[in-house]
């Protein structure tokens, strides 16, 4: 296990799988791993809001060692009724920090956002969702902050170079292109 | 007076500039885009142990 004070985004995002808590990676993150290259310090999911899952996250939040950053001499631990809400909960834990939302953009939630998610393996058995590059693009521009205006274009080229990429592998085919060592000819 | 035609170091090999109009480096996310997810994560992961690491030592100064 890492010192307490090294961050380890991975290690947040495997305890939160090993409890099978059911969340989106969104924020910059959700852009990284997309292909945005963005520096951010704090990993931003949103979490369903379902009694079941909240009781998953709860014990998730345990095994972080999950608390309030705001305070951190008072290890303030995020009760289930505030994770109920659509609200923010800034939290630091042993692997760095966590923020963990109700809602973003303008009150979207968990099962609004699911349909826009892709589906990343980051590891053997370890998958996460992660909000699509279009629809995080749609919900910066909803909360237009001077923050989230700032990556827009970062994150409009990526979500531009990422389709060419695709088109491009459309054109090649999967064999490769001509005469490349790839297409067997 | 043309303006000077850009330099091989310049342009992506499709021949578009390699910096976009609005000044978003195109190599960096074309060499992010042929990494996979997990090794974003990864390389996100130590940019941030270094940027750590550079704040500790300018504390201990």
């Amino acid at each position: 296990m890492p010192a307490e004070s090294e961050t380890s985004l991975p290690a947040i995002l495997r305890t939160l799988t090993a409890h099978r808590v059911e969340f989106i990676v969104v924020g910059g993150v959700s852009a990284v791993l997309q292909g945005a290259p963005l520096i951010t310090f704090d990993l931003d999911v949103v979490h369903s809001r379902a009694p079941e899952n909240l009781q998953r996250l709860l014990a998730a939040l345990a095994e972080l060692d999950a608390h309030y950053r705001a305070q951190p001499e008072r290890r303030l631990v995020p009760a289930k009724s505030r994770l109920e809400t659509g609200g923010r909960q800034l939290l630091t834990t042993r692997y760095g920090p966590l923020d963990l939302l109700g809602e973003i953009g303008s009150g979207h939630g968990y099962d609004d956002l699911l349909q826009d998610a892709v589906d990343l393996e980051l590891a053997p058995g370890v998958r996460v969702h992660a909000l699509g590059l279009r629809r995080l693009i749609e919900v910066k521009r909803e909360t237009a902050g001077e923050k989230d205006l700032a990556v827009l274009p970062v994150l409009e080229r990526t979500l531009e170079e990422s389709q060419r990429v695709r088109d491009a592998r459309v054109e090649v085919g999967p064999g490769g292109p001509p005469n490349s060592p790839r297409s067997g000819r | 007076m043309e303006p000077a035609s850009p330099q091989p170091e310049e342009t992506l090999s499709d021949g578009r500039p390699a910096i976009a109009p609005d000044g978003v480096d195109l190599t960096l996310i074309r060499w992010m885009l042929s990494l996979t997810p997990a090794q974003r994560l990864q390389v996100l992961d130590q940019n941030i142990r270094s940027i750590e690491r550079l704040r500790a030592c300018r504390i201990r100064d």
